[in-house]
């Protein structure tokens, strides 16, 4: 392996690379400004939705059949129109209404207050929202006046309270929120990331006819790969650590914890000290020479681009599984588990934003990752051998 | 003198899902010399570019033995590819890099000691100066045969493999083509290429091969291909080699 050679191949690769609109697009563009839109977009339309039901039962009102009139005025003053129907059901279903409420007997002579909603119609569920707080918030009141009526203190209904203590540090918690996501997503996108620069350096070459001039000089099959590896594995890096950082900012900055304090807390409180990004990097390095070689082999056993697009759309299911369950909570990560490749990887990321990584599943992660990357290296290597697939026609 | 090119008893055998196995190349022997430009010629599928392939080593022979340089086709096959210059009609350039970008490549791979240098000088040598920072995307496809032919020849190598390399290209592409190839055998290089173009190889070549089937059927000089068939024309000679002469013009 010559190094000079190494390094003229690579840069000419990431040259070719970073001219394609294409690649600048998937690596650069997408992370950088899709993904934040998109997120930040989600929770407004959702937001907008949710005004939108919200005004719209005020405008359509609902219907009720009830004898008692201070459930009437309570709807009123919520602002709910009250609209006459026969058919209360009907009118829901056909959206003549909101929501409807009806008084039945109910059992042992206490009434019952039943109100129909349609919960697949945004509207309407919004409506029930208001009526079942209304409702609640009556029966409430009703209840203590009773009990002062009869000078009961209001405390027989609480013989005892329940308080939750949650003894897991913030940035633990933290962890347990991003370690779910963290590693999924990375693994994920570093697929994603260099899924189009291994097929362009491969199957593209083919379909430009330039292979054979590369294959022509004297740069060995050996060297060609490896940097057609490191640079594929510079997009992989590129828009990882892209998307990384504009999720991290979309995530801090959209509102995505509602009127969740503690919510809002978690999601600003992000575990990746300067250790834990160490470890993170450590763990995706051999991880992305086994996803970059192994789309490097798969690619290049394609004719052109489209071709090698469907070899290689399999693969991100290949990921995606392990990843996601790597990132479930309660699965214990044993040293045997860190012999699965991807899962391996999602469990040390989990681990480290908990805090809670343990050496020797690290360690094991981390020489399996490496012998899986050997492994790969060889195999795409082999696949610069083979002059069947060089010259597939 | 000692040839620049031996090929001896040269096989190439493909796996056919059909028949097992299909002989492309079957069993070809020539030399050339420095200064000597050989033709291959053939119909298509005759198997010229496989026979080119194997000597520029992208395919390994099934049988025989061919020397380049003086170096073995499989076992010394760096060694081989940085004694020749490979160009094919397809050109294969990189249309997002610029030629002094695509030539500075090929000539780092090479260890072209003062490759800048060299790069504009054959830069100046086929005129592409003066777009030498424009992507080759963008380019007619004359001027992109020429930044193809300087890629060729761009490490002064004392062996050019040519296939089919005016394929598709206008009259004055070809004739720079040819201009390019004359040039180089005038320099003492020794020129391999292959053609189906009658014209070209009768006007080029110094000794040409027909090669039907993989095995080459006749091979010599112009005057040695006259003797041996009685025809005046290359064309003649090919078409009577070939047996296409009942129904053809």
């Amino acid at each position: 392996m010559r190094l000079d050679i190494l390094k003229t191949i690579y840069v000419k690769e990431m040259l070719d690379q970073l001219r394609d609109r294409r690649a600048l697009i998937s690596m650069v563009v997408v992370p950088l400004l899709l993904m934040p839109l998109m997120m930040v977009g989600m929770v407004r339309v959702f937001s907008m939705i949710e005004k939108k039901a919200k005004d719209e039962a005020k405008s359509l009102g609902i219907a009720m059949k009830v004898s008692s009139p201070a459930i009437r005025e309570a709807v009123e003053k919520a602002g709910l129109k009250i609209i006459d129907k026969a058919d209360l059901k009907a009118a829901v279903e056909k959206k003549e209404i909101a929501a409807a409420i009806e008084e039945t007997s109910g059992v042992n002579g206490i009434p019952e207050i039943v109100f129909y909603v349609d919960r697949s119609n945004p509207t309407s569920d919004s409506a029930g929202d208001t009526l079942r707080a209304l409702l609640t918030e009556m029966k409430d009141g009703q209840v203590k006046a009773r009990l002062r009526a009869r000078n009961i203190p209001e405390t027989i209904l609480t013989p005892f309270t329940v308080k939750r203590v949650n003894i897991a540090p913030e940035r633990k918690m933290a962890g347990a929120v991003w370690g779910t996501m963290l590693g999924y997503l990375l693994l994920f996108l570093m697929v994603t990331g260099g899924m189009y620069p291994a097929i362009d350096m491969t199957a593209g070459e083919k379909e430009r006819k330039t292979l054979e001039m590369y294959l022509s000089s004297p740069a060995h099959r050996s060297e060609i790969v490896l940097g057609k590896i490191l640079a594929t594995m510079t997009a992989i890096f590129l828009t990882a650590m892209l998307t990384l950082v504009s999720i991290v900012f979309s995530i801090r900055n959209s509102g995505m914890a509602g009127k969740n304090p503690q919510m809002e807390q978690i999601l600003k409180t992000i575990p990746l000290d300067g250790h834990a990004i160490l470890i993170i990097i450590l763990t995706l390095l051999p991880l992305s020479v086994v996803a970059a070689a192994v789309m490097i082999a798969i690619s290049i056993l394609a004719r052109s681009y489209k071709e090698g697009q469907t070899y290689l759309t399999p693969l991100l299911f290949a990921v995606i599984v392990p990843a996601l369950l790597g990132g479930l909570p309660g699965l214990e990560f044993t040293p045997l588990m860190a012999l699965i490749p991807i899962f391996n990887a999602s469990q040390v990321i989990r681990s480290t934003l908990l805090g809670d990584l343990s050496t020797t599943n690290f360690l094991i992660t981390m020489c399996s990752n490496l012998v899986y990357a050997a492994v790969a290296f060889y195999f795409a290597s082999r696949r610069f051998e083979d002059e069947t697939v060089l010259f597939r026609t | 003198m000692t040839a620049a090119i031996q090929v001896d008893q040269i096989k190439k055998a493909f796996a056919d899902k059909k028949h097992g196995s299909r002989m492309a190349v079957d069993g070809i022997s020539f030399e050339v010399f420095p200064g000597e430009i050989f033709g291959l010629l053939g119909p298509n599928g005759a198997g010229k570019t496989t026979a080119l392939r194997v000597l520029a080593t992208l395919l390994k022979p099934t049988g025989g033995t061919a020397t380049l340089n003086g170096f073995d086709i499989v076992t010394q096959a760096s060694e081989v590819r940085g004694s020749i210059g490979f160009l094919s009609g397809d050109m294969g350039l990189y249309g997002r890099l610029t030629p002094r970008e695509l030539l500075r490549f090929f000539g780092d791979l090479n260890r072209l000691p003062n490759a800048a240098a060299r790069v504009d000088d054959i830069m100046e040598r086929f005129a592409i100066t003066s777009f030498a920072n424009s992507k080759i995307d963008k380019f007619s496809t004359g001027m992109k045969q020429k930044v193809a032919i300087a890629r060729a020849m761009l490490c002064d190598p004392p062996i050019l493999i040519l296939d089919e390399p005016t394929s598709g290209l206008d009259v004055p592409a070809s004739r720079a083509i040819e201009d390019a190839i004359l040039d180089a055998r005038q320099r003492g290089k020794c020129i391999v290429f292959s053609t189906h173009v009658m014209e070209e190889a009768e006007y080029l070549c110094d000794r040409i091969a027909v090669i039907n089937d993989g095995k080459i059927r006749i091979i010599g000089t112009m005057d040695e291909l006259r003797a041996a068939t009685g025809k005046q024309r290359l064309r003649e000679v090919f078409v009577d080699l070939l047996g296409l002469s009942g129904g053809g013009r």
